[in-house]
Order: C-alpha cells, then sequence, then structure tokens
C-alpha cells in the first residue's frame, strides 16, 4: 500500500522535442503523484502546449516515440495502443471544436469509444454520471455551438471524466469562463482530486494556478528553471526569469493563504 | 422515432425510383425495354448516388470540414482524369480495368490533398481551393487525354466532366451496386471511430482512435467509391456536399445512423436529379451534373457565407 502511494501515476523522464530545427523542449523531467494537482507555468512559446501534448501521446506517435520517456501507471505511454492511453491520460484543449452538429451528450458519449462499449444504457449512464459531476446534464440536448464557451467547457471536461482515465491535463482548459464558470470548475477539479484523480493544469492565470495546484514546473523556453512545492519555488526571483517585463508584488491571497501576484 | 424516419426515407426511395422507371424522354414503353433501358439507369443513379453521398461525409469527418465533397475537393476529377489515361492506354477492354484506373487517379489526387493538410496547417477554406485547383487541373488532363485518345474526343470529355448515367447497363450496373454496398458496409462498420473524426484530428487521437491506421483506411475506402462512381457515370457534383448537409439535420451528425440516411437520400437525390436531367428539356437530355450543380452550388456557397457569420 505504501509503496503505491509513492509511485507515480505519470512520469515523464528526460524529455527532447524539436519542431523542425528548434527544439522546442529541453530534457523535461517531472512526476505526477495520486490525487495531485501539478501546475505548468512559462511565458508564451515555453513549451507547455507540446509537453500536454507528448505527455498525453495525442501528437503523431512518430514524432514523439523518440521524445523520451512517459510512463503511466508503470506502463511506457508509447508503447500502449491508442484506446489504452485514452483510458490512462486525457487532454482538454482551450477549444472543443463545434464544425459539426453534435449535441453535449453525443459529446460526452464519445468519451466511451476507447472502451469499445456497445451497451447503450451502460454508455449512457456513465455519460450521465459524468455529467451531473460537472452540472451539466441539463446541457445534454444542447447542440454544442449553441453552448456558451465556459458551458462547452464544462461539457468538455464531461466527456474526459466520461472516458475514465485518472489523469486529467488541462490546456488553458479554464481560461475562456467568465468568474461563475471558473469558480465551478475549481472547486470540481478538487474534488477530483480527492477522489484521487491527478491533474496538470496550464494556464495563463498565474492566480488561478496558485489556488488550486500543490506544485509547479516552471518552464523557459522550453526548459525547466525550478520545479517544487509551490511555497518553495514561488519567489520573485524565478518570476522575473519568466516575465522579465512584469511588475508585480507577490503576496498572500487573503482567502485561502496561497501565494498571489498582485499586479 | 429514428424508425419513423427509416420509413419515410424508404418509402420516398420507392416513390423515386418508380418516378425514375415510369417517365423518361419517351412515353409509352413496353415492359422489356423499360428493364432494358431504364431500368440500368435508375439502378445505377442509385449506386452512384449512395457512393458519393458516403464518400462526401466520410471526406468531411475526416478533414473536419462540412463544405468538402468528392467533387470540390478534386477528388473526382482525379478519378476522371484515371479514367481517361485509362481509355488511352487501353484498360477499358479488362474486366473492371476502367473502375481500377479512376481509383488509382482517385486515390493520387486524395493523398495530395493529405499531404497539403497534414504538412500545412490550412483553414477550411484554403483546402478547399486547393481542392478546386486540383479539380481544374484533372478535368483540363481529361480533356486531353479525351481529345488525343479518339475521334469524339471532346463528345467523351464531357461525359467525364459533367457527369452522365446514359451508359448504364444492367451487368455492369449491378457489379456496381453491389461493389459500392460492400465498400458502404465496411465505413459503415467504423462508425464510431468516424464520430471520433468529427471533433477534429488531435481530439479523435485523444479519444483513443488510431487516427493514422483510420485515416489510411478512409482514404483507401472513399477512393474505392469515388472511383467506381466515376467510372460510371463521369463527375457528378455536389451531391456528396447536398446530402450529408441534410442527412446530419435530419438524424445528426452521429455516422451509426448517418450513413445509411446518406445511403437512401443519395440515392434519392441522384434517381431525381436523373430524371430531371431526362425530361425538364425533353427532346434534349441534359447531363445529370448540371442538375446536381444548380442546386449544389447555391447551398454551397450559402454554406461558406452562413460559415463565416457564425465564427465573426
Amino acid at each position: 500500500m505504501e509503496d503505491q502511494e509513492i509511485k507515480p501515476i505519470l512520469g515523464a523522464y528526460s524529455l527532447n522535442y524539436f519542431f523542425g530545427e528548434k527544439q522546442v523542449l529541453k530534457d523535461i523531467s517531472f512526476e505526477l503523484f495520486k490525487g495531485e494537482i501539478i501546475t505548468i507555468i512559462g511565458p508564451n512559446a515555453s513549451g507547455k502546449s507540446t509537453l500536454l501534448k507528448i505527455l498525453s501521446g495525442i501528437l503523431p506517435l512518430k514524432e514523439i516515440e523518440s521524445a523520451g520517456q512517459v510512463f503511466c501507471q508503470n506502463r511506457l505511454l508509447f508503447k500502449m495502443t491508442p484506446d489504452e492511453r485514452a483510458r490512462s491520460v486525457v487532454y482538454l484543449s482551450s477549444e472543443l471544436q463545434a464544425e459539426f452538429p453534435l449535441t453535449a451528450l453525443e459529446t460526452v458519449l464519445m468519451g466511451r469509444i476507447c472502451h469499445h462499449l456497445h451497451n447503450y444504457v451502460e454508455k449512457q449512464d456513465i455519460a450521465r454520471w459524468a455529467m451531473e459531476q460537472c452540472v451539466c446534464w441539463g446541457l445534454r440536448g444542447r447542440f454544442l455551438h449553441t453552448l456558451s464557451g465556459g458551458e462547452r467547457q464544462l461539457v468538455n471536461l464531461s466527456r474526459a471524466l466520461a472516458q475514465g482515465s485518472r489523469v486529467i491535463l488541462l490546456d488553458e482548459a479554464l481560461s475562456k469562463m467568465d468568474l461563475h464558470h471558473q469558480t465551478m470548475m475549481g472547486m470540481l477539479l478538487k474534488k477530483l482530486v480527492q477522489k484521487n484523480y491527478s491533474i496538470v493544469l496550464v494556464s495563463h492565470d498565474l492566480n488561478q494556478c496558485l489556488s488550486l495546484a500543490d506544485s509547479c514546473v516552471l518552464l523557459l523556453r522550453g526548459e525547466k528553471i525550478a520545479h517544487g512545492q509551490i511555497a518553495d519555488i514561488f519567489k520573485e526571483s524565478n518570476l522575473k526569469k519568466l516575465y522579465p517585463g512584469a511588475s508585480f508584488v507577490l503576496g498572500q491571497n487573503p482567502t485561502n493563504l496561497h501565494p498571489h501576484i498582485f499586479l | 422515432m429514428i424508425i419513423k424516419k427509416y420509413l419515410f426515407s424508404f418509402i420516398v426511395l420507392i416513390m423515386a425510383v418508380y418516378f425514375g422507371v415510369s417517365f423518361g424522354a419517351t412515353s409509352g414503353l413496353d415492359f422489356d425495354s423499360i428493364v432494358q433501358l431504364r431500368l440500368p439507369r435508375v439502378l445505377l443513379a442509385i449506386s452512384s448516388g449512395m457512393s458519393l453521398a458516403c464518400a462526401g461525409a466520410v471526406l468531411q469527418a475526416l478533414f473536419t470540414n462540412p463544405l468538402c465533397d468528392p467533387y470540390t475537393l478534386g477528388v473526382s476529377s482525379g478519378a476522371a482524369l484515371g479514367a481517361a489515361l485509362g481509355i488511352v492506354l487501353g484498360f477499358e477492354a479488362w474486366f473492371l480495368g476502367l473502375a481500377l484506373s479512376a481509383f488509382i487517379g482517385a486515390l493520387a489526387f486524395m493523398l495530395v490533398l493529405i499531404l497539403i493538410s497534414l504538412k500545412t496547417r490550412l483553414t477550411n477554406l484554403t483546402l478547399l481551393l486547393c481542392g478546386v485547383m486540383l479539380g481544374f487541373l484533372g478535368s483540363s488532363g481529361v480533356a486531353i487525354c479525351m481529345t488525343i485518345g479518339d475521334a469524339q474526343g471532346m463528345q467523351n470529355a464531357l461525359f467525364w466532366l459533367m457527369g452522365d448515367l446514359s451508359r448504364a447497363r444492367m451487368h455492369g450496373v449491378l457489379l456496381t451496386l453491389f461493389v459500392s454496398l460492400i465498400l458502404i458496409f465496411m465505413l459503415w462498420r467504423k462508425s464510431t471511430q468516424l464520430d471520433a473524426f468529427l471533433m477534429g484530428e488531435e481530439n479523435a487521437s485523444g479519444l483513443g482512435v488510431s487516427v493514422p491506421k483510420l485515416r489510411r483506411q478512409f482514404i483507401f475506402l472513399t477512393s474505392l467509391l469515388v472511383g467506381l462512381s466515376v467510372a460510371s457515370s463521369g463527375m457528378i457534383g455536389f451531391l456528396g456536399l447536398i446530402v450529408p448537409h441534410f442527412s446530419r439535420k435530419l438524424v445528426g451528425s452521429l455516422h451509426f445512423n448517418m450513413i445509411p440516411f446518406c445511403i437512401i437520400w443519395g440515392a434519392v437525390a441522384l434517381v431525381l436529379a436523373d430524371l430531371m436531367a431526362r425530361v425538364l428539356l425533353k427532346p434534349y437530355e441534359l447531363p445529370v451534373g448540371v442538375i446536381t450543380a444548380f442546386v449544389g452550388a447555391p447551398l454551397f456557397i450559402w454554406m461558406i457565407l452562413s460559415d463565416g457569420r457564425s465564427r465573426n
């Protein structure tokens, strides 16, 4: 039992990734444990999205196979079949595409494709559970393109839950939400973590990251410049390296005593 | 609910076939000549109609672009060019030689398109423009081949370029129909995976679908469908745009039901279009591609405009 707690649920080791000639990721390693929220912070073009896409295996496999090693639940991620991978790690982008008329329920049901289930009732039950977790069961009959950005993200997260993977990678998934939806997502993520889900969070809203995450990785031009508990590495010197032009004061959030950035 | 829609569609199909068989350039034909002349033609319309509609539906999912169609993407042109080259090289004499060369042409153009869309991150409209240009290239190639090929060159070229069902013969048609149905069935069996493509390729891969493998299979199957249809009835445009569009309105975007609806309504659409082509300007006969273009081109423009409006 003790042993299981210590093993990371997702581990990335010495990831190197090239986009053409340009090296996007330089020797990145980090581990994600059960029930942990880790946030990846860095300026634009620091390789955050690429890192998440590699961790979820959604970039073409031919390109990422040589990038390094990613273990998920003690198995090599790139050696898994696509459906196994989808059941282990799920990636949420900032925008859910809505080129075609799909209802919210149909979208969530797509999360079950990787389970090859043909029992419609069972699928529907899981989709209902997932949508109720995200408080969006009421939207089930609506078409995606009629939903607001926030509602769409809730549907997207339900899809991720329906997929059944325990590791959720959020790529700017909270950025297009209003205050109400942001708070709801925040509460939802904390609830998931208590249920032993693990989350990697990428967001430009640093304060949001700080109030949710346990630890963080600081990325600058594809290099990891610091990694650890938020309280240890969230220092003005580190932030100045990431955002040299910004002026801010690092303080404490009065409501939850997490670090907070005042502009 | 869905069963009622299926029932309704079947009734419409039967009615369309009935009208297609009973009306034509001349009235009062006896039973034998109907079976020999009109029935093959109607069957060919069914076969080509469903093939093109299903190919359109798959292409739209594959490129995540509701404006795709074998014709607008130039794939039909590729097939026609392949077939025209096949005629020049004398493959026509072989069993299925024409369909095979059309398939190779369609496949070649399809691969060019896929390469373009993979190597560069194209917007929907840029991809379509590339497709339209490929289409011009293919059509010009067809005109050259047919002029070199034989004395009646331009006459034949017109057949490939505008679509025409008058070459239907019973044996060939039954084979085409049978093979198309099998190919569509193979597509339909992968309908859940095809659904994942509706969310875009990255999301499809995140949903646990093996994107490269499925893409290869879909490209192969749609090229076969388009090749078969073009080899037997020339280039018929916009059917693969119109029918999936309306099928989606009827039963939603999930392919489990949408592909059967594309089969039925694709058949209905082409049978009726061919009927119109035959009787509209009696005693002259129009190429059927003219009729589908008259419906399809305005729809296409309307879709582009409404798409732009919803974005802004």
